[in-house]
């Protein structure tokens, strides 16, 4: 109990130095983003409108008291308007979580599919196989990965969409693209932890015994495992939503890594803001998480 | 082994099937379907204060320009002023509904343009209601409606009033269609051949043909218009058969329209745009303080290499200050000499500088053209000429000007509609907010009568003239010069005809049809 406890003050602090960083980081950017709102299409415009707009967007505030009020708004679930179309932040960041989840989680199920395909015979045809694709892919940017596949399949064999999200079959390239970097590194660690396992006396002496190949790993190796597997899931997890930003823009997939791309270009700081802001809250509540499920499975955990 | 990997891919594969919501699997091709992507979202909303974009056709405007910025009868078939420039009245176009059926009237028109002078200044996706806006309105009295027609009264005479007009600012949608705010209450309702049937945001906007539109049926029945934010992405998209055209400003980056021209699939259409390509210097320090120095800079460049090679032939290089596309207010006597030994000359004779300029770029503006290689280019041209040059990029570049830690900056600028009169007016005047703010240290008061006379002048030679004066006045002063003018390649399938693109990026969706080759 008294561990839970410290953990979610710890996690509060966190959030709350995350709040201020991510306000200043957004506020403190070069240049007016009022004037860059009122010059659309290469017009200039004039110092009287820019004026206006300064105070309607509050931007003629101080800088604590902007922080205060946008700290207050956020905690009541207010991310504020977009300052492109003064369409509300909360309401577009909800409306394209969905597909980045199912990106993530694609991506998720890639990427742990072909670890375990790799972990389970190292030694073996397919596992040779995934393991040098992995080893090449992680060598190469996302972004030169995902152009290959759109230039080779979509373009060039015409089996799938380039992009968009316009039925089952577009997902498939962008959470090849997205999963195939986060094979790499989950193979690394997965395989030299079950490695360990595998080795471990009770696990040699339960094969001795006649417990089928699979038995033994499913159920005694990945258990001993299971630790360091939650820890790599989690660091994965995480990288696989910071690399959606670019898979998104590159497949046209409509989550909030491409919201938040097409928001630093037009610099429409609210929805910035609420983009590092909910990625950044998801991140830490996540590896938060990950500690539980470790307490969980390591009481010796728990004692530190 | 091979027997696991045989129940572990189709598994995964499945995963991702059934993770995938159910979207409608690609349309068939139909005859009477157009699919087209943009690099930006063509509707915004209903907070926005047109909802669409003009391009769409959902609503049509009072008056348009065609490709030579001169303005054009769209709602109002014609018009004409009185005292001088102090009233203009403009005739409707009869038998208009809007596409919930209601007739067109004068009296929806004057609600349209209440509205706007309401809600302003307002930003929008599209066109801010701001310097544009001020242009059209800045000098109104009242706006009325009367026997059908539509009267503007204004302070002071504005000899050019319905090209200022053109487009977004003379939008008419049926005054049903807004709230109390100003916003909209639910769809747009325009006059337009079509009507936004749906709007997924951010994805892509579905167009159906207007039942109650008053012209020809168009040819497509539904339009589909995609966002496809990322270049490569889009050219993919076409490349893949996915989508029959890319349309809107920038559509195609300037390094991809030669491949995606030399496909016998695609037809590429460049229409001259509004956009220009300057460069200002900063007069109120040296070395630029200098008019000798100035001359030198121009004569040093190669504007031609830099159109035809650097932007890809996608641009003509800069001459008179006014681009080609105002038609015959632009001045054809104002040449662009290239003269690197002249310049040369010229910099020995003002001295050379001991520190380097400053060439300053936007890096919010590198994404859309290529300025780091112009800006190199620029820089090994002063060098030649004997001024030592050097490139720097900002995030801000308002800061930084407004400081005056610049010499030369290179950026392009756009007119709202076929407004000529702000060129001058919000740039080079001398109490312009570009001039004073930004540190040019223009003050010519033969420049500022003329700029003033042109405003009121109404008749067409003598407003001409004024603006040939103005431009040639320019040439010799330097306070900015214009290296090329930008063209705007759309394209489309072979399968697509009639493209039509005017002179603000408006291609004309109501005119395309399907054609052979």
């Amino acid at each position: 109990m008294a561990f839970l406890l410290r953990r979610a003050a710890e996690t509060l602090l966190v959030l709350l130095v995350l709040s201020v960083l991510v306000f200043l980081l957004t506020s403190m950017a070069p240049g007016d983003p009022a004037e860059e709102i009122l010059r659309r299409g290469g017009i200039q415009p004039t110092a009287g409108s820019v004026a206006v707009l300064r105070a309607e967007l509050g931007l003629d505030q101080p800088l604590p008291v902007r922080y205060v009020r946008w700290l207050s708004e956020v905690v009541r679930g207010d991310l504020g308007h977009s300052y492109v179309d003064r369409s509300p932040v909360t309401g577009e960041i909800l409306a394209r979580l969905p597909a980045t989840l199912r990106l993530a989680g694609a991506a998720a199920l890639v990427a742990g599919g072909l670890a375990v395909l790799a972990s389970l015979r190292p030694r073996g045809l397919g596992g040779r196989v995934v393991t040098a694709v992995t080893v090449v892919v992680a060598s190469v940017p996302p972004y030169i990965v995902g152009i290959l596949l759109i230039s080779v399949v979509a373009v060039g064999l015409r089996a799938l969409p380039t992009g968009g999200d316009s039925g089952p079959g577009a997902l498939v390239l962008p959470a090849l693209t997205l999963g195939l970097a986060g094979a790499a590194t989950l193979t690394r660690l997965l395989r030299a932890d079950l490695a360990q396992a595998l080795a471990l006396p009770f696990v040699r002496l339960a094969a001795a015994k006649g417990l089928s190949a699979r038995r033994a790993v499913t159920v005694h190796a990945l258990r001993v495992a299971a630790p360091n597997a939650i820890t790599a899931g989690g660091a994965v997890l995480a990288d696989l939503v910071a690399g959606a930003v670019v898979v998104e823009t590159l497949f046209s997939w409509p989550g909030v890594g491409q919201l938040a791309i097409s928001a630093i270009r037009q610099r429409d700081v609210p929805v910035v803001q609420a983009y590092v802001l909910v990625i950044g809250a998801a991140t830490v509540l996540l590896l938060a998480l990950v500690d539980l499920c470790l307490a969980a499975a390591d009481p010796r955990v728990r004692r530190r | 082994m091979r027997r696991r990997a045989a129940i572990v891919v189709p598994a995964m594969l499945l995963g991702m099937v059934l993770s995938g919501c159910g979207g409608s699997p690609e349309a068939q091709e139909d005859a009477g379907l157009l699919t087209l992507a943009a690099p930006r979202d063509l509707v915004a909303g209903p907070q926005d204060p047109y909802f669409t974009h003009q391009t769409l056709r959902v609503w049509e405007p009072l008056v348009n320009v065609d490709d030579k910025l001169r303005p054009v009868p769209a709602l109002a078939t014609s018009w004409e002023s009185a005292e001088g420039g102090r009233r203009w009245t403009f005739t409707l176009r009869e038998g208009v509904r809007f596409s919930d059926g209601t007739a067109l009237n004068a009296e929806a028109v004057v609600a349209n343009v209440q509205r706007f002078l309401r809600i302003a200044p307002r930003q929008s996706a599209f066109f801010s209601l701001d310097a544009g806006m001020e242009a059209a309105y800045g000098q109104l009295e009242e706006v009325r409606a009367d026997g059908g027609r539509v009267t503007f009264e204004l302070r002071r005479p504005v000899a050019d009033l319905p090209g200022r007009l053109a487009g977004f600012f003379s939008m008419v949608q049926s005054p049903k269609a807004f709230a109390a705010s100003g916003d909209f209450a639910a769809n747009p309702v325009g006059t337009g051949p079509y009507t936004l049937a749906r709007w997924v945001k951010g994805q892509q906007a579905e167009l159906a043909a207007n039942p109650h539109y008053y012209g020809a049926a168009p040819a497509y029945k539904k339009i589909v218009v995609k966002v496809i934010p990322d270049a490569n992405a889009r050219v993919a998209a076409l490349r893949a058969g996915e989508v029959d055209g890319l349309i809107d400003k920038g559509a195609l980056l300037s390094g991809q329209v030669a491949a995606v021209a030399a496909d016998s699939r695609f037809r590429v259409v460049r229409s001259p745009s509004a956009l220009t390509h300057y460069l200002t210097f900063n007069g109120s320090r040296e070395p630029f303080s200098d008019p000798r120095l100035r001359e030198a800079a121009e004569l040093a460049i190669d504007r031609r290499t830099i159109a035809e090679k650097l932007l890809a032939g996608t641009a003509k290089p800069g001459a008179a200050f006014l681009s080609p596309v105002f038609g015959d207010l632009s001045d054809p006597g104002v040449a662009a000499s290239y003269d690197p030994a002249r310049a040369r000359a010229l910099v020995s004779a003002a001295g050379r500088p001991a520190a380097p300029v400053t060439i300053l770029i936007s890096s919010a503006e590198t994404g859309q053209f290529p300025y780091t290689d112009v800006a190199e280019v620029l820089r090994a041209a002063f060098e030649q000429a004997g001024l030592p040059a050097k490139v720097t990029m900002a995030e801000a570049t308002k800061a930084v000007m407004e400081a005056g830690d610049y010499d030369v900056f290179l950026s392009a600028y756009s007119v709202p509609n076929g407004d000529a009169d702000y060129l001058f007016r919000r740039f080079l005047r001398s109490d312009a907010a570009w001039n004073v703010d930004r540190k040019l240290g223009y003050r010519s008061q033969e420049f500022d009568a003329l700029v003033d006379q042109a405003a009121t002048e109404t008749g067409q030679a003598e407003r001409r003239d004024l603006y040939r004066r103005l431009q040639r006045l320019l040439a010799a002063d330097r306070p900015m010069i214009p290296l090329a003018y930008q063209d705007n390649p759309v394209v489309t399938t072979t399968g697509v005809g009639g493209v039509v693109q005017n002179a603000a990026y408006v291609v004309d969706l109501g005119k395309l049809t399907p054609s052979s080759g």
